[in-house]
């Protein structure tokens, strides 16, 4: 143990250089703009009142509502009024950092249907990705026919195609379809997974040719045999898939921000950061933390929820 | 039910020929073991059957159909695997139930939750469970039904894959090694259980096996596989008395055969190390071996026809092989004898070892039996006598 200290030591800074940006996200989700400038408050912050500056403004009064107000200040001047309204006004802009942040996270942006769209989105890539890759990866992994090493060399080849350098092709591809600015836009492009048909192919070797024969003898054909047998045994390669393909789907920034150019209505969670980048009035970077939180959130519940079996999908399909 | 006809079929892979022309007839009923050494072709020839591989020539007939291009599925064959084959993610009972399924339920009534509500498939799902436990009851599987095959035992798995064979009463029955993975004794007991549960089906078997224990015990008949071809096919006993090739004769028994190479004069009478036997042939031949089983062989005195000396013993309890280096030969001789016996027998004695010559089958330089040898009495025997 005491001659394995300098492991665990590079293994700390290792853990501390890969949790250093997250610690900053959570902690600037907490904390008041004037903190974060400052870079003081700790992890939390101090979380004093702090007075929304914007809240204030768009309730600035004019000349009609210090009339209407009139009534409830008697004998007292315009310009008293005036600033007893800005007063309660202030009052009610005031609120805890963390409460600020996260409710501006919510109301800024829709980030509720950004978030149903990344669902939207996410899901229905992974879904036809299993539905190509399973069957594909049966062929080449259990199939006899001719050519069969040559699509297999192709679906390898494929691996080391970076997206970046087929994007314009595929996005003027799907702009002469007319389908930039669509969910179709989002999805079609990452339903043919090589990564996924690799993956299961990898596991499918392991599956002992007997078992196929016996399903063979039991009546099932070669479709059934995908379904029936082949998928419910390589659940944890599918999981581990899963996590690879949603992880990465789910965060992309760089294909929505191409095909999805005005409507709003499409952003996918990693879009909506931009509505804090910063304009005019210098950048959100509380309500923008706040919002990426609520963003990787959901992965990392899920991660930790799968942890176990996604580590053995990992070790099982020879990924070591 | 049926009869299995093959004929002459050849199956290569690539540019190796796997099977070289193999032709055998299984009668209704019959249990036909494939035994031979890995790489013989008998795995192969079963797996034609099965209609898991197709053959490069030959026909395969079934009740007297020609089953070519007709799959595995629909060829009404059960198979018992290995490695068992089990569904892993299904329990015993699911699993079991699979090839009922697959048969007496259509594509709509197999779905997942909607199918059970479709009309029909209540009923037929009932009465496949009836069977399912029926054959669980066969095999004594009942208590286990609703567990998942990785919390079985080895042998516990076997009878699930002979459940879910003969849960719906095929045609025949095709096992390939289904006793290789099983421990010594377990192997023994489930050998038994196996030839009474033909017995009690009636049904065809063809039994695939590297053991030739497994395949004398069970068998109606064995094939004799050797190198893509079968060089013998006869009942158990006639494999192992009147083999009808030297590689058969050594194949079959253990221990092995005791083979000798002879000298055949222009006469036709055969000599051992210089030593007339009784035995002559019909024309003088080279390269004719001998061949006795250790059975034949006994301990006898000075004037025996071989000397050697004790390299080995195996005691049995019940019987004791005895492995006795003669000088002359290149392979020691394994002799059987009585336990009583065992004192005369230890390491390092020089015996004598003399022989029936009546129990001796001669082979030719191609290692076919030779038939035609007349029991001729030696010159020194008159002599003795």
């Amino acid at each position: 143990m005491t001659r394995d200290w300098w492991k665990h030591l590079i293994l700390t800074l290792g853990a501390l250089i890969v949790i250093a940006p997250f610690y900053m996200m959570v902690s600037y989700s907490f904390k008041s703009p004037g903190e974060i400038d400052r870079g003081e408050g700790g992890f939390f912050g101090r979380q004093e009142m702090m007075v929304d500056e914007r809240c204030v403004k768009l309730r600035d009064p004019n000349r009609d509502d210090i009339a209407a107000a009139a009534l409830r200040f008697p004998n007292q001047t315009d310009a008293q009024i005036r600033d007893a309204l800005v007063a309660e006004a202030t009052a009610e802009c005031s609120m805890r950092p963390v409460v600020f942040n996260y409710t501006k996270a919510f109301t800024e942006a829709p980030l509720l249907r950004y978030l149903l769209n990344g669902i939207l989105v996410t899901a229905s890539i992974f879904f036809i990705q299993v539905l190509v890759a399973v069957p594909a990866a049966y062929a080449l992994a259990k199939l006899k026919f001719w050519g069969r090493e040559a699509v297999f060399s192709l679906v390898l080849f494929c691996l080391l195609i970076p997206v970046h350098a087929i994007a314009l092709p595929l996005y003027i591809m799907l702009a002469k379809l007319g389908l930039t600015n669509t969910y179709a836009a989002l999805v079609v492009p990452w339903t043919i997974s090589v990564f996924g048909i690799f993956l299961m192919r990898q596991f499918f070797m392991t599956v002992p040719d007997d078992l196929i024969d016996a399903a063979r003898m039991d009546g099932m054909g070669e479709f059934t045999i995908v379904w029936r047998v082949m998928l419910p045994t390589a659940i944890p390669a599918l999981l581990a898939f899963a996590i690879f393909s949603i992880v990465a789907h789910w965060n992309d920034y760089f294909w929505p921000r191409i095909v999805v150019t005005g409507n709003r209505d499409l952003f996918t969670p990693p879009l909506g950061l931009r509505e804090f980048k910063g304009d005019g009035d210098g950048s959100f970077f509380g309500p923008m933390m706040a919002t990426a939180t609520v963003i990787v959130m959901p992965l990392i519940v899920a991660f930790l929820l799968a942890q176990k079996r996604f580590i053995e999908g990992i070790t099982l399909s020879g990924m070591k | 039910m049926a009869e299995l006809a093959i004929e002459n079929v050849t199956k290569r892979f690539g540019e190796t020929e796997v099977l070289k022309g193999v032709s055998l007839t299984i009668a209704d009923g019959e249990f036909v073991s494939l035994v031979g050494p890995s790489g013989c072709g008998k795995s192969t020839l079963l797996r034609l059957i099965a209609g898991l591989e197709t053959q490069t020539s030959g026909t395969i007939r079934l009740a007297g159909q020609d089953v070519a291009g007709l799959r595995a599925a629909d060829r009404d064959l059960s198979m018992v695997f290995q490695s068992y084959a089990l569904y892993p993610h299904l329990s015993v009972r699911d699993n079991v139930a699979v090839p009922l399924r697959m048969r007496r339920l259509n594509g709509r009534q197999r779905l997942p939750m909607v199918g059970g509500l479709l009309p029909g498939a209540r009923s037929a799902e009932q009465q496949l469970m009836a069977d399912v436990e029926h054959a669980a009851k066969t095999l004594e599987i009942d208590h286990l039904l609703d567990r998942k095959p990785g919390q079985l035992s080895g042998g516990q798995r076997q009878r699930v894959a002979l459940a879910r064979a003969l849960v719906r009463d095929p045609a025949a029955f095709l096992l390939d090694e289904p006793l290789s993975n099983l421990d010594a004794k377990l192997r023994v007991q489930t050998r038994v259980e196996i030839a009474e549960l033909h017995r009690r089906l009636g049904a065809t078997f063809v039994y695939v096996t590297h053991d030739q224990v497994e395949a004398m015990t069970m068998s109606s008949r064995i094939a004799v596989m050797m190198g893509g071809k079968i060089l013998q096919c006869a009942p158990p006993d006639e494999v192992y008395e009147n083999p009808a090739d030297i590689q058969v004769a050594e194949f079959i028994g253990a221990p092995k055969i005791n083979i000798l190479p002879v000298d055949v004069n222009t006469d036709g009478h055969v000599t051992l190390l210089g030593q007339k036997l009784p035995l002559q042939l019909a024309q003088p031949e080279t390269g004719v071996r001998i061949g006795f089983r250790p059975q034949a062989l006994r301990l006898s005195g000075a004037d025996a026809r071989l000397t050697g000396v004790v390299a080995h013993t195996e005691n049995l309890g019940a019987e004791v092989f005895a492995q006795i280096a003669v000088p002359g030969l290149e392979n020691r001789i394994v002799m059987r004898a009585e336990p009583g016996q065992r004192a005369a027998l230890h390491l390092g004695a020089t015996v004598g070892v003399d022989f029936d010559c009546t129990a001796a089958l001669l082979f030719d330089q191609n290692g076919q039996r030779i038939r035609t040898v007349r029991q001729a009495v030696a010159p020194e025997l008159t002599g003795a006598l």
